[in-house]
C-alpha cells in the first residue's frame, strides 16, 4: 500500500472486492459510517463516497434490504444482505477463490 | 453551529438528486456524517475541524450525487465516443464545403460582388461548422444519458486498406485546395486588388507581371504535379521529398531574392497603407525582415515535412 506508484492497479483490483466484503459483513444488519469502519478493521479500506452510493445501488438491484431504525437518538438506516444479496457473495466468494487459485497456480510455475 | 458547514453539503448533494430521493438520502447522509463526525471528536479533535475534515474527505458533492443518482460523470463514453467521432468527422468533411458551395452559389444568383459572396460563404460555413459539431454532440450526450443502443458495431470488414502517411486522397485535395487558394489570391491581388479604392493598388510588385508572377505559377503547378505523383504512387519517397525540397527552395529564393532587392512588395502599396499612417522606416525593415523570415521558415518547414512523410512510409515499409 506505500507503493503510491501502483495506486491505480490495486484500487482498480480492490474495486469489486468491496460488494462482497459488504454483502458478507451486512449478513449482520448494519448502517453506512458502523459499515465502512468494519470495512477498514477487515481489510477493505473504502472511501465513503464510494461506499454509500454503493450501497443504494445494491438496495436498488435487491441485494440489500434496510429498515429505518429509530430506537436510537440518531435515526439511522440499516442495511441487511437479502436472499439475492447471498447467492451474489456467494458467486463472488468462488470468483475469488478461483481467482485466488489460478494466482497460485501462476506463481508456483516459476 | 455544527450544522452549517454539513447542512450546506448535504443540501448541495440532494439538490441534483430526484425528488423521492432527496428526503431518504439525506437523513441517511446526515446520520452518515454526524457518525464520522462523532467518530473524530471521541479521538479529541476539535468539532469545527473534524466536521471540514468528514466533508473534505466526502469530496465534490456533485460526484456524490452522481453516485446516487447512476449519472455519468462525462459528456459522452466509451460506449459512443468512436461512434461520435467517427460521425462528426464524417459530417466535417462533407457538410462544411457543401454550406459554402451552396452559400456562393446563392450569393452569386443574387449578384453580390465577389468579396461579398466569399465573405458570406466564409460566414456560413464557420456557423454550420459549430452546429453540425454542436447538434452531433448534443445527440451523444442525451443518448449517453438515456442508454440508447445506436446499433453500430464494429466489424473486421471495416479495416482501412493499408496505406502510407500523407498520401491519401485528404492529402491530396488539402494541397490542391492550398495551391488553388494560393493562385487564387496571387491573381485576385494583380487584378482587383485588396485594398478598398477606386484602382486596383496590388499588394505585390505590379512589375513582378508576368515574369515573377509566372515563376511563382509554375512553381504551384510543380507543387500541384507532385501531389498527384505522391497520391498515385501511394507513398512519399525520396524522390518526392526532394522534389518537394527543390520546390520550396525555389519559392524561397524566389520570395527572399525579390525582398532583397526590394521588388517584392508594391510600393505604392507601402506608401498608402504604411508609411500614410505612420510606419516609419525602421519599422518597414522590421516588417520587411518578418515577412522574410516568415517566407524561409514556411519553405523550410514544407522541406522537412516532406522528408518526414518520406522516412515514416519507409520505416511503414
Amino acid at each position: 500500500m506505500n507503493d503510491t506508484e501502483f495506486d491505480g492497479h490495486l484500487q482498480e483490483l480492490r474495486r469489486g472486492t468491496i460488494v462482497l466484503a459488504s454483502l458478507m459483513l451486512l449478513r449482520t444488519p448494519g448502517y453506512g459510517y458502523g459499515l465502512l469502519e468494519q470495512l477498514a478493521s477487515a481489510g477493505f479500506p473504502t472511501d465513503a463516497n464510494t461506499l454509500y452510493p454503493l450501497l443504494r445501488r445494491l438496495e436498488k438491484q435487491g441485494c440489500l434490504e434496510s429498515e429505518w431504525n429509530t430506537d436510537e437518538a440518531r435515526p439511522r438506516k440499516f442495511y441487511r444482505t437479502s436472499e439475492a444479496g447471498s447467492r451474489l457473495a456467494a458467486i463472488l466468494t468462488q470468483e475469488v477463490a478461483a481467482i485466488a487459485a489460478a494466482t497460485a497456480a501462476l506463481t508456483d510455475g516459476e | 453551529m455544527t450544522a452549517t458547514l454539513t447542512d450546506r453539503y448535504i443540501a448541495a448533494t440532494v439538490k441534483s438528486l430526484p425528488p423521492q430521493l432527496q428526503s431518504e438520502v439525506r437523513d441517511e447522509l446526515q446520520a452518515s456524517i454526524a457518525d464520522a463526525i462523532d467518530a473524530r471528536t471521541d479521538r479529541g479533535e476539535p468539532l469545527a475541524h473534524a466536521e471540514r475534515d468528514v466533508l473534505t474527505d466526502l469530496g465534490d458533492p456533485g460526484a456524490l450525487a452522481a453516485g446516487y443518482a447512476d449519472r455519468p460523470l462525462h459528456l459522452i463514453g466509451p460506449k459512443f465516443y468512436l461512434t461520435w467521432w467517427r460521425l462528426l468527422k464524417l459530417l466535417m468533411a462533407i457538410v462544411p464545403v457543401c454550406a459554402f458551395g451552396g452559400a456562393a452559389i446563392a450569393q452569386a444568383l443574387t449578384g453580390a460582388t465577389v468579396g461579398g459572396i466569399i465573405g458570406q460563404a466564409v460566414a456560413v460555413t464557420l456557423s454550420v461548422i459549430v452546429h453540425v459539431a454542436f447538434w452531433t454532440t448534443l445527440v451523444f450526450v442525451v443518448l449517453e444519458r438515456t442508454g440508447a443502443d445506436t446499433g453500430v458495431k464494429w466489424s473486421v470488414d471495416q479495416l482501412p486498406e493499408q496505406s502510407h502517411p500523407g498520401t491519401g486522397r485528404g492529402d491530396l485535395v488539402a494541397s490542391l485546395v492550398m495551391v488553388a487558394l494560393f493562385a487564387g489570391l496571387l491573381l485576385w491581388d494583380q487584378l482587383r486588388g485588396f485594398v478598398p479604392g477606386d484602382e486596383p493598388l496590388p499588394m505585390l510588385n505590379p512589375g513582378l507581371w508576368p515574369w515573377g508572377i509566372g515563376a511563382v505559377l509554375i512553381l504551384l503547378a510543380a507543387e500541384t504535379a507532385l501531389a498527384f505523383a505522391v497520391h498515385a504512387r501511394g507513398r512519399w519517397t525520396a524522390g518526392s521529398a526532394w522534389a518537394n525540397t527543390a520546390i520550396a527552395v525555389g519559392f524561397v529564393s524566389l520570395g527572399l531574392t525579390l525582398l532583397g532587392r526590394g521588388e517584392l512588395f508594391n510600393p505604392e502599396f507601402v506608401r498608402v497603407v504604411f508609411v500614410a499612417n505612420g510606419v516609419d522606416a525602421d519599422a518597414l525593415t522590421v516588417l520587411a525582415v518578418l515577412a522574410g523570415v516568415g517566407i524561409a521558415g514556411i519553405g523550410v518547414w514544407d522541406a522537412i515535412d516532406g522528408w518526414l512523410k518520406a522516412r515514416r512510409a519507409r520505416l511503414v515499409g
